[in-house]
């Protein structure tokens, strides 16, 4: 969901853990458990494995102690903030295929919804998968792409660019995305666009920190719980 | 029109210029020499992490850089 799904859209160039993203119907939280078995994974830290807790929005977290994958950290999710549900998701996966092998992975523009958190290391992979799509696709500009570019494009440059090949698409969406007013040579020189990009990243980072405030505060509790029943 | 060069460095505007086939495949060959040299799968903590518990999570790395590990040391 994360790393893989950034190495192959062009963000990432090694990822060593894995995040799966899932639904989460008995049957499939059954074939997940094999799989954990099968790659002698044990659980780590709260919560416990269950449907309640996937639900709420928490991660559960494995590591596995094959000899192959020692020490490989998986960690399971079926609720992301700010992303649609996880059958939404599913019907506009992506699908790399490589020779015989299968691999379906977030949609772009999910993925980087998914990466709006409160993380510093989350901002810059956001910037570089908008801008491998834009760099690879601007001779090919689809509305969809055009929406998503001008939604989404973080570097500065590249956003004026954009907003002045597609000047009608963006005096459209400033409504939505009103640092677009700002997307011009002369604003990209004063500062002010790039000033305006920073503060939209800090109002992301504050609603996920927001997001998480109680969740943090169930984890905790959990926690708890569970050095008391270990006592 | 800006060139992928203009906006970063040279080695991510390699990696930029890749297909998706080309970067798993690159990505795969860089996990297996990490492996062979030895580098921890676990990762490094991530204290922003709204999942984050020193409890359980990896020791970090001595350097900060990924799969560095303190193997044997003087009592200093």
């Amino acid at each position: 969901m994360g790393g893989q799904a950034c190495v192959l859209y062009g963000a990432a160039e090694f990822s060593r853990d894995l995040d799966l993203a899932l639904l989460p119907d008995p049957a499939n939280l059954a074939r997940l458990e094999s799989a954990l078995d099968d790659l002698e994974a044990e659980r780590i830290a709260v919560p416990p494995f269950a449907p309640e807790h996937l639900e709420a929005g928490l991660a559960v977290h494995f590591r596995c102690r094959r000899t192959d994958v020692r020490g490989l950290r998986i960690d399971v999710m079926t609720r992301l903030r700010g992303v649609d549900p996880f059958p939404r998701l599913w019907a506009r996966r992506t699908t790399f295929t490589f020779g015989e092998e299968t691999l379906d992975v977030l949609a772009l523009p999910d993925l980087v919804a998914a990466k709006k958190t409160q993380r510093d290391k989350d901002w810059p992979m956001i910037r570089r998968l908008v801008d491998v799509n834009y760099l690879t696709h601007r001779g090919d500009p689809t509305p969809e792409r055009i929406d998503f570019w001008l939604r989404e494009l973080r570097t500065p440059e590249l956003l004026v660019e954009t907003a002045r090949e597609h000047a009608g698409a963006a005096r459209t969406l400033i409504e939505k995305r009103p640092l677009l007013e700002l997307a011009t040579a002369g604003r990209l020189e004063s500062g002010d666009l790039g000033r305006a990009l920073r503060d939209e990243e800090e109002a992301q980072r504050s609603a996920d920190a927001a997001f998480w405030r109680p969740l943090r505060q169930r984890l905790e509790e959990l926690r708890r719980e569970a050095r008391r029943r270990q006592r | 029109m800006i060139d992928v060069d203009e906006i970063c460095e040279p080695e991510w505007a390699a990696w930029y210029r890749m297909t998706p086939e080309e970067r798993w495949n690159e990505s795969a060959r860089l996990w297996h020499h990490y492996v062979a040299m030895g580098g921890s799968l676990d990762p490094e903590p991530d204290p922003q992490s709204p999942f984050y518990d020193p409890e359980t999570s990896g020791r970090p790395p001595v350097d900060g850089r990924p799969g560095l590990r303190v193997v044997r040391r003087s009592g200093v």
